[in-house]
């Protein structure tokens, strides 16, 4: 039987893909990871599975997860859902589809203070008081190189109110970490653009955000990535889907990219 | 004929002891606390002596009279968050603390339960969110009224400020701010009164705090020292003959070069413990805890002088010896814990002695005049990530299985986190010569996870669960000889013994449980002779006193803590408050939340 239903979809493939798929796409969702995704479906993640679903001719059916440490192992390989919108390519838990646009990390501040801080050199960076970030990502590594990772280190606590890394999974909300900025209390914050952008965008206090440059070193001589490439995901093996996501990504590029812009992200190439 | 037995061993003891405050009591030491606290009818200090023995002479409630011990009176203290240290009994007045709000009680002991005098601080309540372990306070600590200042209450409070009260009045004589909860530091850990100075730790180790202990003068609390854990020797204030009798223990530069590039200013080694006094050596004794942040991986090195016991001189602050129990702890084995004093033979030598039950496992015994180490110990033949220590080199030998290494699962480390001795004030009887330690009796597994989300991000952590020893159960009772590291008894308690013991000439050993019993053992047998059942379970320690002839037994109730702490904030993961609340799951069946003082006479 099961058999039979796998042939089928096979066949549907193979015809074109443009019959309407009865079941439902079903998309692995955070219920409040914003600006990726939410319940409300706010987060731009949530208007690309809508894309998604559009032109797969599915309807989306939206799976909550609440942990991202888990939510791959808990979730996608468990066969709770079978899309993640968004995930670095190569992922080497999942099979990735060809990414779908590239970021990079950016500096914040006020545009009032007209700070010259173009990158991981700039001066502005060793004299700020306080400077937002979130630890295990790529600044904190350049931090560390620049000597102010440990000057910092409560204000990072601070951020999150003193909870501990340890048996549990501290979320250091981007919003907050933008407005740090925005209300003064932080001179600077360094963040993922398409995390940031949005809050950026909203901004009563006029912020600037400049894209950090992709030619960090660490101290051994080890490349610091500051861009990266998102893709979608599917769990190893579902290549069905893979390739049907593939096409999406290849033929609505300018819609996929709309939603994108919309947001505020700053998109750079390979 | 069991009292006649009493009476003469005791007699004997307290012979012995005033010939050697004879001796050994030149006008330094903060006499007049001293000689408080070697009488019957107080408890002037958390630790009863500056020994910290916890042991006292009194011998009216005894082996064979105990059975009849019953409430004389109690007192709630309004607050229900878990109760640690114990009351302090001065001239006829109880002062009691509490958890924060962090209230101060004076009790008239003529007409139990009449409050003499009531202090309220208003406190920052964004010193709540910053504490890691529930909200407690180790407690007060009373110096004798001076030349120029009246007899005086000392109090830490949780947002770190230090306050004098007067003891008679209950009016504020000064306040200080020692730490700042903007930074991550609190204050649970009660001051201790030493010659003209009251000593303050640090807590907030795991939030990146530099630890510090800190001597104010007791007159108007002016700063007279305060040394590091990490840094720059002369932060932490290395005597220039620092550990000269050990110099394998490590010497000089070292708070810097056992450090990754300038760590050591989040390196933690915070003090929220205990401390000991020796008036004749005018040295004071205290543990360094634990090293951050807690990720091993980020912290390569020996992490000195965090898990370290100090021998420091009272006076200027300045370390003799420095003895590193766990270099390079992955475990959160924070060594603060209990400093003992005893005088014992040692190789058919009479010697100062130093005894440390540490989280790690391990009982260790110097010489404290130079540091020098008599003998380290299993507390319980469990303990599993160390092999034994080189009591040559000083090193504890590790047995790598048990590592908690980022890409290592370890299942079965004992001690757990919580360590199998915890923040308790222990006892010494040196009539027995043994050392009475409540212990926790709990191991872990340890996960790490290491999972990619995004955009090159990493989540770093690691899952602890806690759950009950290979003895079946979360707690034991123990008396041992430190110096030949033989066990006389044990006991075995379903919870952890988290506020510690206290001995009396009766023969008798008190403690309180988790689950809310106040039980007396014979300290020689283990036996069990009595035991009450109170409103909440206990972390605090029992106390006993003499009032208007009559000996009684104090201990505060209010569960809490790190064990209660499932409790006081209603967590069901178990893996929450650090992996305590899947340990301590059974608890909310025998116990809730409570707080005051019960006692007891016969």
């Amino acid at each position: 039987m099961r058999h039979t239903l796998y042939l089928l979809s096979i066949a549907c493939l193979l015809s074109g893909a443009a019959l309407a798929d009865e079941t439902a796409l079903k998309v692995c969702t955070a219920t409040d990871e914003m600006p990726y995704s939410n319940e409300k479906g706010e987060g731009f993640e949530n208007k690309l599975a809508q894309l998604l679903g559009t032109e797969l001719k599915r309807k989306v059916e939206t799976v909550y997860w609440q942990d991202p440490r888990y939510f791959i192992r808990d979730f996608l390989d468990k066969g709770l859902c079978d899309v993640v919108i968004g995930v670095d390519v190569d992922d080497p838990r999942v099979s990735t589809t060809k990414p779908y646009y590239r970021s990079g990390y950016v500096f914040i501040s006020r545009t009032a203070d007209n700070l010259d801080v173009q990158n991981w050199d700039s001066a502005a960076l060793k004299k700020a008081q306080k400077i937002a970030f979130v630890p295990a990502t790529p600044a904190e590594v350049m931090l560390k190189a620049i000597g102010r990772y440990n000057e910092l280190f409560n204000y990072q606590q601070e951020l999150v109110g003193y909870k501990s890394k340890r048996n549990e999974y501290v979320k250091y909300d981007t919003p907050k970490l933008v407005s740090e900025v925005s209300s003064g209390h932080a001179e600077l914050a360094v963040l993922w653009g398409p995390a940031a952008a949005r809050y950026v965008k909203e901004s009563t206090v006029p912020l600037t955000m400049t894209l950090i440059p992709d030619n960090n070193k660490r101290a051994d001589g080890e490349k610091v990535g500051f861009h990266y490439s998102s893709a979608m995901a599917v769990r190893k093996g579902n290549d069905v889907l893979l390739k049907q996501l593939n096409q999406v990504i290849e033929q609505k590029k300018d819609a996929i990219t709309e939603i994108l812009t919309a947001e505020g992200i700053p998109l750079v190439t390979e | 004929m069991q009292i006649s037995t009493f009476a003469r061993r005791a007699g004997t003891t307290a012979l012995i002891s005033s010939a050697l405050f004879a001796l050994s009591h030149p006008a330094k030491a903060n006499k007049e606390l001293d000689t408080l606290s070697k009488q019957n009818t107080n408890w002037v200090m958390q630790t009863k002596d500056y020994s910290s023995t916890h042991f006292s002479e009194m011998y009216d409630i005894n082996v064979t009279n105990v059975k009849n011990l019953k409430v004389a009176w109690s007192f709630s203290t309004g607050v229900l968050n878990g109760h640690e240290g114990g009351p302090l009994v001065v001239d006829g007045i109880m002062y009691v603390h509490t958890p924060y709000p962090n209230n101060v009680f004076a009790i008239d002991l003529k007409e139990p339960g009449k409050i003499l005098w009531q202090y309220k601080p208003k406190q920052n309540p964004a010193a709540r969110a910053v504490a890691c372990c529930d909200v407690v306070n180790r407690g007060l600590a009373y110096a004798p009224g001076g030349k120029d200042y009246p007899a005086t209450i000392f109090q830490n409070q949780l947002d770190g400020h230090v306050v004098a009260i007067n003891a008679k009045t209950g009016e504020l004589l000064w306040k200080l701010e020692n730490s700042d909860i903007a930074m991550g530091s609190t204050l649970t850990v009660a001051p201790f009164v030493a010659k003209d100075k009251v000593i303050v730790g640090s807590s907030g180790a795991e939030l990146g705090v530099r630890g510090y202990a800190t001597a104010y003068n007791i007159k108007d609390g002016k700063q007279a020292w305060r040394v590091y854990a990490t840094g720059p020797d002369e932060d932490i204030k290395l005597a220039k003959d620092f550990n000269s009798a050990n110099p394998h223990y490590g010497q000089f530069g070292l708070g810097l070069k056992t450090w990754e590039g300038d760590a050591w200013k989040i390196g933690g080694g915070t003090n929220w413990g205990w401390y000991a006094f020796d008036p004749d050596l005018d040295m004071l004794y205290y543990g360094s805890g634990n090293p951050a942040p807690w990720n091993e991986t980020m912290r390569p090195g020996d992490n000195k002088w965090t898990m370290t016991i100090w021998g420091r001189d009272i006076n200027t602050g300045e370390a003799k010896f420095g003895y590193q129990k766990t270099p390079h702890d992955e475990w959160d084995y924070a060594g603060v814990n209990y400093m003992g004093l005893s005088e014992q033979m040692v190789d058919g030598k009479m010697t100062k002695l130093l005894t440390h039950p540490d989280r790690n496992g391990l009982v260790y015994t110097l010489n404290r005049e130079n540091g020098s180490l008599v003998n380290a110990f299993k507390i319980d033949d469990t303990v599993n990530w160390v092999k034994k220590v080189d009591l040559k080199t000083g090193l504890p030998e590790r047995d790598p299985e048990y590592s908690t290494h980022m890409d290592h699962q370890a299942k079965g480390i004992c001690p757990s986190a919580m360590g199998y001795h915890n923040q308790g004030i222990e006892s010494y009887d040196p009539n027995q010569k043994l050392f009475f330690m409540g212990t926790n009796h709990i191991c872990m597994d340890w996960e790490p996870f290491m999972l990619p989300y995004r955009a090159g991000q990493f989540f770093v952590g690691a899952t602890l669960n806690m759950y009950p020893g290979p003895k079946g159960t979360l707690g034991q009772v123990k008396a041992m000889n430190s110096v030949t590291g033989e066990f006389a008894w044990e006991k075995p308690e379903k919870f952890a013994v988290w506020g510690g013991t206290m001995a009396t000439a009766g023969d008798l050993l008190f403690y309180g449980t988790l689950d809310g019993y106040i039980k007396a053992l014979n300290s020689k047998t283990g036996e069990e002779l009595w035991k009450f059942k109170l409103p909440s379970g206990v972390i605090g320690h029992p106390i006993t006193y003499k009032q208007d002839g009559k000996q009684y037994v104090a201990i505060y109730y209010g569960v809490g803590g790190w064990p209660g702490v499932g409790l006081v904030f209603d967590l069901q993961d178990p893996t929450a408050g650090l992996g305590a609340v899947g340990a301590f799951k059974e608890l909310a069946h025998y116990t809730q939340q409570g707080g005051g003082v019960m006692v007891f006479a016969l």
